[in-house]
């Protein structure tokens, strides 16, 4: 066989796989678009405000004027699980944002250097994961104080290490490789390696592991909006929602399952997108 | 012709082994694998040196102490004079520049994200070797050097068979004009058929742009037909180092000797069933004492494990490390 057809027949059996994007990416990728349209402009699709009272229609169920029905103070549970998408899938991106760009980082230096790096750092992660996660976001916010900003802190503060810890074993099996030896036989400087080369090949675990974050992101900031910790009433949270619904769960079951049902399905749009992702980024050698 | 332009002077390279709790508490000492001890040996500016030897001979170790991506633990490597382990900067990459390596897995030594243009072009402009204006003619000038279509600049490796790859390795290494080109096990990964093509390439390359070629392999008849020197390795020692010609008719190492007459003939008629070297290679983690290639030498005796053999003078530019001035090898053909 020459060159030529040679090459043409290995682009040829490269080609199919490229051609048809991942089913679980396309499903995926709605359903946040969709997510993401109602966060950016929620009034163009709630039919009332959130926050508005109406004491002529309280409890009521689910009905054609009330799709997902009404609460004990007769808003409507509709409107008010749209409206939360802001609240929540902000929470999804600003509570794992900085992880991700600060573990990756981390992870890469850390991975990269090994050594007396790797040692402190393998300590740090020990001692951050014998806590449940929960148990410790919950006492930095009880220091810190509830609200958004502080349960983002609190993230960020504890989040990191688990991007940190992908990247680094990545980068580790990634950095014994010939082309990263090549790199140093070129005389390429040790950011160059790390960042242009490393990096690109280590980095598709940690935004698979992110798309999922995000989705737990939301579980959190619904559970601390449950636990009061988080966004507070009468802000329209989907936590916040299910714990002002739980007092009613046997007469008056629509406040606190719609908004159980939006988490459900955002967290499915995550998973979907961070397999889609997989599939798509994955090295072919 | 004679002047040596890279060398290694008593080089050493350890690989310490992990040690568990209970040799620290037993107090045993800590072990290593000793690819190398004491190697000394000169590349020659304009020549090609090849360099044999069995796996685990520490061959690979040498040939990356020679571009510095290991640094030696004892000896030194010098390149035109110069200890390499001192430069720092600014030298380091014009010494990296200089000296080249290309790798054996054409699979794994090409970063899979970066498209062959990529690939050439970051060594193009990190090391400025044309204006930016210039590098696409450039990429084009290398491609077309390595003999690869000029379309395969903007695809990734995974698009490219094996010696195809190692051609773009090729074309990497030789983007930055290099003096010095060592090749580790360069077409052992690839079949036959594609092997002449790629070491056939590398000779033209070597004449046309007068590089030095260091040729580290385990196959004898490419070390063969490509070297002008070879250079043999027994467990991290040089034994015998002899121009081509004179290595391959009168080895005076008894390691040499089993080596060549362990390489399958092509004519039936002299195939020999009599094994050359007895025994399995010692382990590199507790070397042999004495002469490395006591334990299998046919020519054993009472002074080869006592004493370790240097490389003594064996005729014109030939040595050899045997305590026996001219070892006969009896073959039972």
């Amino acid at each position: 066989m020459t060159d030529a057809a040679h090459l043409e027949a290995a682009v040829a059996a490269g080609r199919p796989r490229r051609a048809r994007p991942p089913g679980p990416l396309v499903w995926g990728g709605a359903i946040l678009g969709l997510s993401l349209f109602l966060a950016a402009a929620p009034s163009l699709v709630a039919p009332y405000d959130p926050l508005a009272f109406d004491y002529g229609a309280i409890l009521q169920p689910p009905s054609p004027a009330h799709p997902f029905g009404t609460d004990n103070f007769g808003r409507d549970v509709l409107s008010r699980v749209i409206h939360a998408y802001r609240i929540d899938m902000g929470i999804a991106v600003f509570a794992t944002v900085v992880p991700f760009v600060l573990g990756t980082l981390v992870g890469a230096v850390v991975g990269y250097a090994g050594g007396l790096a790797e040692t402190v750092f393998g300590r740090v992660v020990d001692a951050v994961i014998t806590f449940p996660f929960l148990v410790l976001v919950i006492a930095i916010v009880s220091v810190l104080g509830p609200g958004l900003i502080n349960m983002y802190i609190a993230v960020s503060l504890v989040g990191w290490v688990f991007y940190a810890r992908i990247v680094a074993s990545e980068v580790k099996v990634q950095k014994r490789l010939d082309y990263a030896e090549a790199g140093r036989a070129m005389g390429y400087t040790h950011a160059r390696i790390v960042l242009r080369h490393l990096l690109p090949n280590a980095i598709t675990p940690a935004i698979v592991y992110w798309m999922t974050d995000m989705a737990l992101a939301i579980l959190l900031g619904s559970s601390l909006g449950y636990l009061g910790l988080g966004a507070q009433p009468p802000a329209a949270e989907w936590g916040v929602q299910i714990a002002e619904g739980k007092n009613f769960m046997a007469t008056a079951w629509w406040i606190s399952v719609f908004p159980g049902a939006a988490i459900v399905v955002t967290g499915l749009g995550f998973s979907l997108l961070g397999d889609g992702l997989a599939a798509l980024l994955r090295v072919r050698r | 012709m004679t002047e040596a332009i890279l060398t290694a002077e008593g080089v050493s390279k350890d690989f310490p082994l992990p040690r568990s709790l209970s040799d620290r508490l037993a107090g045993r000492p800590a072990r290593a694998v000793h690819a190398l001890s004491g190697v000394t040996l000169e590349v020659r500016r304009g020549e090609t040196l090849g360099i044999v030897g069995e796996s685990g001979c520490g061959k690979s170790t040498l040939a990356r102490c020679l571009v510095r991506l290991h640094e030696v633990d004892g000896g030194r490597v010098t390149y035109g004079g110069t200890d390499v382990a001192t430069l720092t900067g600014a030298e380091r990459r014009a010494f990296n520049r200089r000296v080249q390596m290309i790798f054996q897995d054409p699979y794994g030594s090409l970063n899979p994200r970066m498209t062959v243009r990529q690939i050439l072009a970051e060594a193009l402009s990190v090391h400025r070797m044309v204006p930016t204006a210039r590098i696409p003619d450039r990429i084009a000038e290398l491609l077309a050097l390595v003999r690869l279509p000029s379309d395969a600049a903007d695809r990734h490796p995974h698009a490219f068979s094996g010696g195809q790859r190692q051609r773009i390795g090729i074309a990497r290494a030789l983007s930055v004009e290099p003096e010095v080109l060592v090749a580790d096990e360069l077409v052992s990964a690839l079949d036959v058929s594609v092997q002449a093509q790629v070491v056939n390439l590398l000779l033209e390359l070597q004449e046309r742009l007068r590089l030095t070629v260091v040729f580290v392999a385990h196959d004898l008849r490419l070390v063969r037909h490509i070297s002008h020197r070879v250079a043999v390795m027994y467990l991290g020692k040089v034994v015998e180092v002899a121009p081509t010609a004179t290595l391959f008719d009168d080895p005076r190492h008894p390691y040499t000797q089993a080596l060549l007459h362990a390489a399958p003939s092509l004519d039936p008629g002299s195939r020999s069933r009599r094994a050359a070297a007895r025994g399995e290679l010692p382990s590199p983690i507790a070397p042999p004492p004495g002469c490395p290639f006591n334990t299998r030498c046919p020519h054993a005796f009472d002074r080869c494990p006592a004493e370790v053999p240097f490389l003594t003078s064996r005729g014109p530019d030939h040595v050899a490390a045997c305590h026996l001035a001219a070892p006969r090898f009896e073959s039972a053909r």
